[in-house]
């Protein structure tokens, strides 16, 4: 008789997962409004072009090279730098009658003055930055871009380059974007990382750099969550930029490394208004952000038709199936990998039949990144304010463990296959 | 007197305490300010984990990390009592990104580094195009990026073989980033083509032509770097690879060589707290990277360089200008002939079968790399990472100077800034 009750009570429990795990994949993704009437986009029209204008009025600092001028020199024709600019008006989520406009922004690009700093960090994003090429605009953006100091390519060192940290903050003084790179290690007062002939901690310098700047944008999952060196036992006490810097407009581009595409995105935009883009509650650009990997995911198709990989190198890898089974975390990863995807568009970790590990999240390193499915490990609540699409499969999805993975892949559970539960 | 002097442009920062007497560097030493504390993140966690976790020790060499990972768990495997097979496939396809990395780096390195430095320290026309390094260095990316996904930070290798499963396609199209990557290099670097420098037998064939490598040459002589940056002379390979020799190189003479006898020690920097350590061979310092491992092979352009001018700063600037040729052509060969058919990974039991301890070593741009695990029913209970900036980077006292510290004693202090880099220094790395 105890029998029978038990049975029922643990059919509706997993009636109750089930559908729990049904809402969080067929939930609707996009939270990015992509049409928000013509009155709107007029005005942002106007503002953008008087902004535009504005700009053109100004000097370039010192002896940037004029992209005009270097476009010609370098044999970029109108038309491919045209085609660029649209591809970018597109990633912005812009109409297209913005192409122009966006255009001129990158010509002006000289005109915002950008410092870089690197704090705990490996020096990833810098690097990923420095191969973006296609078709040859990134390059040159970075060439024209006043891109007034980065420790990792600029030729100044020591005294020097200190001296030439304090004369781009004073001369764009409350004008510059700063870039910032790596975590903030605060474990021993801050000493487990230190700048400059003083030895001045990584906080420190980040909160002196900021002081002046027009906005700070926090590269990668190091600057912006805490990244590698805050997964447990986070032993230098690493935190985020967010939770060092309050009252200065800050934004979020994570990843590891984050997508020049993106970076290079959040600069026009700020040249073309002035202002930062579009953020969610993670303080992420929308632009980028505001849909899943699942969204957009090339192997979509599979996963609905209920084709998984079951193990490395089997058919259904030789088959491009989806990844979800062996440990792909695109379901509640929010970024643009799988449309942008990565070294101008070459390929993408699920290109290469590997899931992805959720590396625009907070906390991924403890929560997403590893080599199993979700649904076979204990995992706590995401913490915070996070926005509703991101709660949409929150807290009931990521409390349980022993969760079942759903209809679809349960359906194509290799048959005699042990399923272990959680770590 | 000691003056502190901050170096960047190494992947992260460093300080050198130079003593100066008689305007001459007679000790320096070396502290790294930073700190993450990967190892002891890496421990409790599933040894799966570590695929995802070291390659972003580095943005730049990630990819070495990524490869001594899967080499130390298939190492793991092999301990616990279960043989690995890889397949011919797989194993080109490793070598095929590691050596892109390689020679990525180098450009990187060549460009953005070391010519602007070099052109500080001398009279000689040296043209300062930094970009070219980049846009050589991006294609090469893109070359990984379609086997590894992306660059930097791939973690397409697993224990058994790798998750790609490429296609004629992506084969041809490595073949031509590659081929306008080799293109490049003759037109805008070398000035002669690659197979005629690979057939040269000494920098007298340079005689000339007009290039970028050629004015690097004549710059480094103008600057008297034939005559300085003096190491112990010895050299050393671990990293088994289609292209390496594991050796260690005394004058001239090589050795065999096993991992078990590398140790690592705390740095000694007085002046400063530093978070990095020495590595040692036997317990003696050797000199890692392009010089040692073209030394180990034996390479004409090499040992005749070596002759004349031993292990100069010149010569180690030259070795790691003709490792890119060497490995472009190498590599061409590589993609030759990949059996597309064969499988990507031979299957292997759930690593928590595994209880065991495994070594995996590679030859990362800078020198060996080695990681030594120790798992625990899959779990892991403890991870070593031995860098090679650690090797030729370390700092000791003046008794037991390490590789960099003798190259830069009896200086001025602005060559011996410049004979730091000729190591091609990775700072994260070095920390870690």
């Amino acid at each position: 008789m105890n029998d029978y009750s038990f049975n029922v009570e643990k059919e509706w429990a997993m009636a109750d997962k089930i559908e729990g795990v049904k809402k969080l994949f067929t939930s609707n993704s996009a939270r990015v409004e992509t049409n928000r009437g013509e009155e709107f986009y007029e005005n942002l029209f106007e503002t953008c072009q008087s902004r535009i204008e504005e700009l053109k009025s100004l000097t370039p600092p010192k002896n940037r090279v004029d992209i005009d001028e270097f476009l010609e020199v370098q044999g970029v024709n109108r038309r491919d730098f045209m085609k660029w600019a649209s591809a970018v008006t597109g990633m912005l989520m812009l109409p297209a009658s913005f192409t122009p406009l966006v255009a001129d922004a990158a010509l002006l690009m000289n005109r915002a003055p950008v410092i870089w700093i690197e704090l705990s960090d490996c020096a990833g994003n810098t690097e990923a930055i420095l191969r973006s090429e296609g078709p040859k605009i990134d390059e040159i953006l970075l060439d024209v871009i006043s891109l007034e100091f980065n420790e990792t390519i600029m030729a100044a060192a020591g005294y020097q380059a200190e001296a030439q940290l304090e004369d781009a903050i004073e001369t764009f003084k409350d004008k510059y974007l700063l870039f910032v790179e790596g975590a903030v290690p605060m474990g021993i007062d801050g000493y487990y990382g230190t700048i400059g002939a003083e030895a001045e901690t990584m906080h420190d310098h980040l909160q002196r750099v900021a002081k002046h700047a027009a906005a700070i944008v926090a590269v990668g999952s190091c600057a912006t969550f805490g990244g590698v060196p805050a997964a447990a036992p986070n032993p230098t006490g690493a935190v985020g930029v967010m939770d060092v810097i309050k009252g200065k407009p800050l934004i979020n581009i994570p990843a590891c490394p984050a997508n020049p595409a993106n970076m290079v995105g959040v600069i026009i935009q700020y040249i073309l208004t002035g202002q930062i883009p579009e953020l969610d509650s993670l303080l992420r650009p929308k632009f980028a952000f505001g849909y899943r990997i699942h969204d957009n995911c090339e192997r979509r198709a599979h996963f609905d038709a209920g084709e998984f990989v079951e193990e490395w190198g089997d058919e259904g890898a030789k088959n491009n199936f989806c990844l979800y089974k062996v440990g792909c975390k695109g379901p509640m990863t929010f970024n643009n990998c799988s449309i942008v995807k990565y070294n101008d568009g070459v390929n993408w970790p699920v290109g290469v039949g590997r899931g992805c590990i959720g590396c625009s999240e907070p906390d991924f390193w403890d929560k997403y990144a590893y080599e199993r499915p979700m649904a076979n490990a204990h995992i706590k609540a995401p913490t915070g304010g996070v926005e509703k699409s991101v709660d949409e499969f929150g807290l009931g999805l990521l409390t349980a463990a022993g969760i079942g993975i759903g209809i679809h892949a349960v359906a194509s559970a290799v048959a005699g296959k042990k399923e272990e539960v959680g770590e | 007197m000691i003056t502190k002097q901050l170096l960047e442009q190494i992947e992260g920062e460093a300080s050198v305490y130079f003593d100066i007497q008689n305007e001459k560097v007679a000790f320096a030493t070396v502290s790294f300010p930073h700190f993450r504390g990967m190892e002891s993140i890496l421990e409790g966690k599933n040894a799966l984990d570590s695929l995802v976790i070291t390659p972003r020790v580095c943005g730049i060499c990630g990819h070495a990390h990524l490869m001594a990972t899967v080499r130390a768990l298939e190492n793991a495997y092999k301990n616990g009592g279960y043989e690995i097979n890889l397949t011919q496939k797989s194993q080109k396809i490793r070598e095929f990104t590691l050596l892109m990395e390689m020679i990525q780096n180098h450009f990187k390195w060549l460009y953005m580094v070391i010519i602007p430095e070099l052109s500080k320290l001398t009279t000689l026309n040296l043209e300062n195009r930094p970009l070219k390094g980049a846009f050589a260095a991006s294609i090469a990316a893109k070359a990984i990026a379609l086997f590894g996904g992306q660059w930097p930070h791939s973690s397409y290798m697993v224990p058994g073989g790798v998750t790609a499963d490429p296609t004629h396609i992506e084969l041809l199209q490595a073949q031509n980033y590659l081929q306008e990557l080799i293109m490049f290099f003759e037109k805008e670097s070398l000035g002669f083509s690659l197979e005629t420098f690979l057939s040269f037998e000494s920098c007298k064939e340079f005689g000339g032509f007009d290039s970028d490598i050629v004015s690097l040459e004549a710059a480094l002589m103008d600057a008297q770097m034939h005559q300085k940056g003096f190491a112990y002379d010895r050299f050393f390979v671990m990293g088994e690879h289609g292209f390496s020799k594991v050796a260690k190189v005394k004058s001239t003479r090589t050795f065999g060589v096993e991992s078990k006898y590398i140790t690592t020690q705390a740095a000694y920097a007085p002046q400063a707290q530093s978070f990095a350590k020495n590595a040692l061979y036997k317990n003696a310092y050797y000199e890692t990277g392009p010089l040692a491992r073209l030394m180990a092979k034996g390479r004409p352009f090499v040992k005749n360089m070596h002759r004349r001018y031993k292990d100069s700063a010149y010569s180690r600037v030259m070795a790691r200008v003709y490792e890119i040729a060497s490995m472009l052509s190498y590599v061409q060969n590589l993609l030759k002939d990949i059996e597309i058919t064969q499988d990507s990974v031979t299957p292997l039991v759930d690593i928590k079968k595994i209880s065991a301890e495994g070594v995996g070593v590679v030859e990362a741009p800078r020198g060996p790399l080695v990681h030594r695990v120790k798992i625990e029913d899959g779990i892991i209970k403890k991870y070593e990472i031995i860098t090679p900036t650690q090797f030729n980077i370390g700092s000791s006292s003046l008794e037991k100077p390490t590789p960099v510290q003798m190259a830069m004693q009896g200086l001025s202090k602005e060559d011996a800034l410049f004979i730091f880099r000729t190591f091609d220094v990775c700072s994260v790395c070095t920390t870690h």
